[in-house]
């Protein structure tokens, strides 16, 4: 039973076989591989679930209980920012779902045969970027503007709305979608660097749920640098928050942010044994 | 074509792999031996390009790894049972796999039927028994139709049948022209499978040679010998050249000549034979003996009978 319908197709064998070729494998089969193992696993069917589920559900409570208030309540009310609440979810599971799409491999073995397919590692450093990235960009910008709407929706039972055309709140609702890929980016940064997932994680909820939370209580103008509070107090925000930063600087820095993280992941990677 | 020249790995205070030179050429399985914590792995992952040598090379058809153009179409490796992430099925393990380097997805599913795994080929990979992951191991090494075969201790887990299996396999895939560098640290299941031996110890070489020329330069004859009158027969035999020790019993052992030699000795010399046997010392023997100064992990109880190494032939 030990017929071997191999032989048939041997292409090369031994030999100084094409080198300077410049047919080899590279970002393009790497993206494919990498785009089939996202979706075969359960985990990012589960975690895109949660992120959705999350996302309506905290928005809806957000904006159910901004309704029928006194006139002085809605002050410096921000129904955009209001409507955006649920998105903090998706802050961190996209930036979970990045921190999985590298430290899954190593804690499962599968980094071993990711680099035995591609042993230039940057390459696959890449096709996780730009597959993250996209990814969660698409799914980011379509929340984004599902719980935008939805907000509104039920902010108009009995309490003041906003609506795209006004300024500043098409910002706020695009720039918010494209954020949660920042998040997810920032997650595959830190992945790459930890390498373990638990580990991964807590460091994860440490800059940006734990950080916006310590910080506050510290104080409030350390504090707006805390990716967290750029996203919901800047970026998510028609109606500026008092001590926040500016929508641009705080795009900024997160994107720095995501670039220090991938930049240390892409060093470490190169220099360290898998 | 592996060669390797000077590959060197130092973690913190231990050199796992040192100063190691050595060639695994095609058509033949080569079977790469040591005790575990040899080096063996060490020195496959710096082959693959997964760690890096503080010294030396390791080149794949004149390459190292990470110049391959496709490299799963050029080396297949299997390096340990899990490799995979326990979520995925095997099929979308060896879907992925194949699409990295543009590998015609039909051979998914003839590997899947080489390796038997056809059956289960949709089921979660982190349900599978210790055999069948090394069966999607295997899989994903032959994937890619590849040249040069890298295994680590391919038949860990598996039952006698699998084992009859990958034996098979494995000559079936030299004698097709290909390179397999099979480690274990069973020196008798590679006298089975593999038709020359790279054995190293404490990460150095200890010997780069064929299967017989190991056997037959290391396994020391010598023949035992009961006689009345052991101490004038230990005499004659030294006369001889032979080398003989006498025991507390008045059993002789004498190596240097074959026990036909002998028989016309005592003939010769009118000295009286009770009996006359040829000894020979077992392949594991030897590799104990051999490997025995450079083995990181020892239990006590090898250590009291390494003494005697010389068994009956039967």
């Amino acid at each position: 039973m030990t017929t071997l319908p191999l032989t048939a197709s041997r292409v090369t064998t031994g030999g100084a076989s094409a080198q300077s070729e410049p047919w080899r494998a590279g970002l393009r089969q790497t993206l494919r591989a990498e785009w089939t193992k996202l979706v075969s696993l359960r985990s990012t069917r589960w975690t895109l679930l949660t992120t959705v589920v999350g996302a309506l559900l905290v928005t809806f409570l957000s904006t159910h209980g901004a309704l029928h208030h006194s006139r002085a309540w809605y002050s410096g009310f921000d129904p955009t920012n209001q409507s955006l609440a649920g998105l903090a979810i998706g802050s961190l599971t996209l930036g979970i779902l990045g921190v999985l799409a590298m430290s899954g491999e190593y804690g499962s073995g599968t980094i071993r045969s990711s680099l035995a397919a591609m042993p230039r590692r940057g390459v696959l450093l890449t096709a996780k970027v730009v597959l993250v990235g996209l990814g969660t960009l698409i799914v980011g910008e379509a929340l984004s503007f599902i719980v935008f709407f939805e907000g509104q929706a039920v902010l108009s039972g009995g309490a003041p709305t906003a609506s795209l055309g006004q300024p500043g709140v098409f910002r706020a609702v695009a720039l918010s979608g494209a954020f949660l890929s920042l998040f997810a980016l920032l997650g595959l940064g830190i992945g790459t660097v930890i390498r373990h997932t638990a580990g991964a994680i807590a460091v994860f909820a440490g800059c940006t749920l734990l950080a916006s939370i310590l910080l506050s209580s510290i104080s409030e103008s350390i504090a707006r640098f805390a990716p967290e509070l750029i996203f919901a107090n800047s970026v998510a925000a028609v109606v500026p928050h008092l001590h926040s930063l500016s929508v641009t600087l705080g795009a900024v820095l997160m994107v720095a942010y995501c670039a220090v993280a991938l930049g240390l992941g892409a060093l470490l990677l190169n220099r360290r044994d898998a | 074509m592996i060669v390797t020249r000077g590959l060197t790995k130092r973690y913190g205070e231990t050199l796992a792999v040192d100063n190691l030179s050595f060639t695994v050429s095609s058509g033949v399985v080569t079977g790469f031996l040591g005790p575990n914590g040899s080096g063996k792995s060490t020195a496959m992952r710096m082959i693959l390009g997964l760690d890096k040598p503080d010294a030396g090379s390791a080149l794949v058809n004149g390459c190292s790894y990470d110049e391959l153009s496709w490299p799963l179409r050029e080396v297949g490796a299997l390096l340990d049972a899990k490799a995979f992430h326990p979520g995925r099925s095997a099929r979308n393990h060896l879907r992925w796999l194949a699409q990295a380097n543009d590998i015609p997805p039909g051979r998914v599913d003839t590997v899947l039927d080489l390796v038997g795994l056809t059956a289960v080929a949709d089921r979660r990979a982190g349900k599978f028994s210790l055999g069948m992951g090394q069966r999607l191991g295997i899989a994903s090494a032959l994937l890619g139709d590849p040249g040069v075969l890298l295994l680590d201790e391919p038949v860990n887990g598996l039952d006698p049948e699998g084992i009859r299996w990958v034996r098979n396999l494995l000559r079936d895939l030299a004698s097709e022209g290909r390179t397999v560098l099979v480690s274990s640290h069973l020196i008798n299941e590679m006298a089975l499978t593999a038709e020359r031996l790279v054995v190293i110890g404490r990460g150095t070489l200890i010997a780069d040679t064929s299967v017989d020329e190991f056997v037959a330069r290391h396994q020391a004859d010598a023949v035992r010998i009961v006689t009345p009158t052991p101490q004038r027969f230990a005499a004659v035999l030294s006369r001889v050249g032979a080398r003989p020790s006498v025991d507390r019993d008045g059993v002789i052992v004498a190596s240097g000549l074959s026990s036909a030699d002998i028989g016309e000795l005592a003939a010769d010399q009118e000295l009286t034979l009770h009996e006359l046997t040829p000894l020979r010392a077992s392949l594991e023997d030897v590799f104990m003996e051999l490997t025995s100064t450079s083995t990181e992990y020892r239990s006590h109880t090898v250590d009291k009978d390494g003494a005697h190494v010389a068994v009956p032939v039967r």
